[in-house]
């Protein structure tokens, strides 16, 4: 059982901010039991009084006062505390960032270093060659054909931009019926002579 | 054997729901039967469990078969049919409890009061994982008792320090927990872990 095989090192740092929390956890117990004296204190005097005897009730509200002064003075302290602790873990937290804004500013450093500007102006000058170099090539390469060559490809051209164009409009025409103009109008002979047709079928069919 | 099973919601400020078991008489007495004795402590068990998850009770020690007046009166005894948990009996249900790994004699060598786990150490675990994640506690440095008592309260407010070392012992196992120690005490360290 490797307890801690990945978890990074206890620097004096966490000791001391482990050492001030610690401190601070102590104060708050010792508030906590300041804070139950305080209520007995108070239910001792009111006893007290009940049994008549006043000077009793008076030192038990004395030493509540006293206590009431220390939890003041804790309360104080436990502020200070807190505040140390707040400032540290800012501090940390400020630490990192000034860490990450290093490391940036170093990537880009390298990154730079690595293309100054001499070397772009040269680059795009190259590409810009090179560039130049292709169309004369491509120049040089159009003038070899002859002008009679330049037009058989042109008439190439043209039958395949006709084929293409009759596969696309089919020249076939479809002579379609044409729609009614007029309202459609229902004939009573259409029943009439319906009828006296399956009449003379059922008949033409002897059993 | 005629039980008379009524569920009795028990009044007391908590609102908690009694099993209709809790109304049996024989329920409070250990069995000759070995079988059903079994299924008693089984039943007493969940109800123990149960009624600790309801009201966040981590201890249960045989005293409180003895003395009236402590959290578990409600359920160590029965007042409507006169009945009442003998320390005897107690004692071997806490012991069944310790065998199946439900409780954990607190503190060790001794069988009159266990640690109840009505979640393991492994589900605090997680618990306290998820905490610290929520409130932004990770790698940052935390007491024991900043755990145990925070301003805000959690679902850890007032866990036992025993069950809360032993919730931080499994995650420094997974690598996700430090201990730190220091002369006044000791402190922990959350990581987000690679789980």
């Amino acid at each position: 059982m490797g307890s801690s095989q990945s978890a990074p090192k206890v620097t004096a740092q966490d000791r001391a901010i482990l050492d001030l929390k610690l401190q601070r956890d102590k104060l708050k117990q010792y508030q906590k039991k300041i804070q139950v004296v305080l209520d007995r204190e108070q239910e001792i005097a009111k006893s007290h009084l009940a049994n008549g005897q006043k000077d009793r009730a008076i030192i038990a509200l004395r030493r509540r006062k006293y206590q009431q002064g220390m939890l003041l003075k804790t309360d104080g302290q436990l502020e200070n505390l807190e505040q140390l602790v707040s400032t540290i873990e800012f501090s940390l937290v400020e630490v990192s960032v000034l860490h990450g804004l290093q490391q940036g500013n170093e990537v880009l450093k390298e990154i730079h270093r690595e293309m100054n500007i001499e070397s772009v102006e040269k680059l795009m000058e190259e590409t810009q060659e090179a560039r130049e170099y292709q169309r004369e090539i491509g120049d040089i390469l159009a003038n070899r054909l002859t002008h009679d060559e330049e037009d058989a490809v042109q008439t190439e051209l043209r039958e395949l931009q006709a084929l293409a164009i009759g596969k696309a409009v089919p020249d076939e025409r479809i002579e379609l019926p044409s729609a009614p103009t007029a309202p459609p109008v229902i004939s009573e002979d259409l029943e009439v002579v319906q009828s006296p047709s399956t009449n003379s079928e059922r008949i033409a069919i002897p059993g | 054997m005629a039980l008379s099973p009524q569920t009795t919601p028990s009044g007391y400020q908590t609102g908690f729901l009694l099993p209709s078991i809790h109304s049996a008489p024989p329920f409070f007495t250990e069995q000759p039967n070995p079988n059903t004795q079994a299924q008693f402590n089984e039943q007493w068990i969940r109800l123990i469990l149960t009624y600790a998850r309801h009201r966040r009770l981590f201890s249960l020690r045989v005293e409180d078969a003895v003395v009236a007046g402590s959290e578990w009166d409600e359920v160590l005894r029965n007042e409507r049919i006169n009945r009442r948990m003998v320390p005897a009996h107690l004692s071997s249900i806490l012991a069944a409890m310790v065998a199946k790994n439900l409780a954990v004699y607190e503190p060790a060598k001794q069988t009159s009061a266990v640690l109840l786990y009505w979640r393991l150490p492994e589900e605090w675990a997680d618990v306290l994982h998820s905490w610290a994640t929520a409130t932004g506690q990770l790698n940052t440095i935390l007491t024991y008792y900043e755990i145990t008592d925070p301003p805000v309260p959690s679902s850890l407010s007032d866990i036992p320090l025993p069950l809360l070392k032993r919730a931080v012992n499994v995650l420094t196992r997974s690598g996700r927990a430090q201990i730190i120690g220091v002369a006044e005490g000791e402190g922990i360290r959350l990581f987000a872990g690679g789980k």
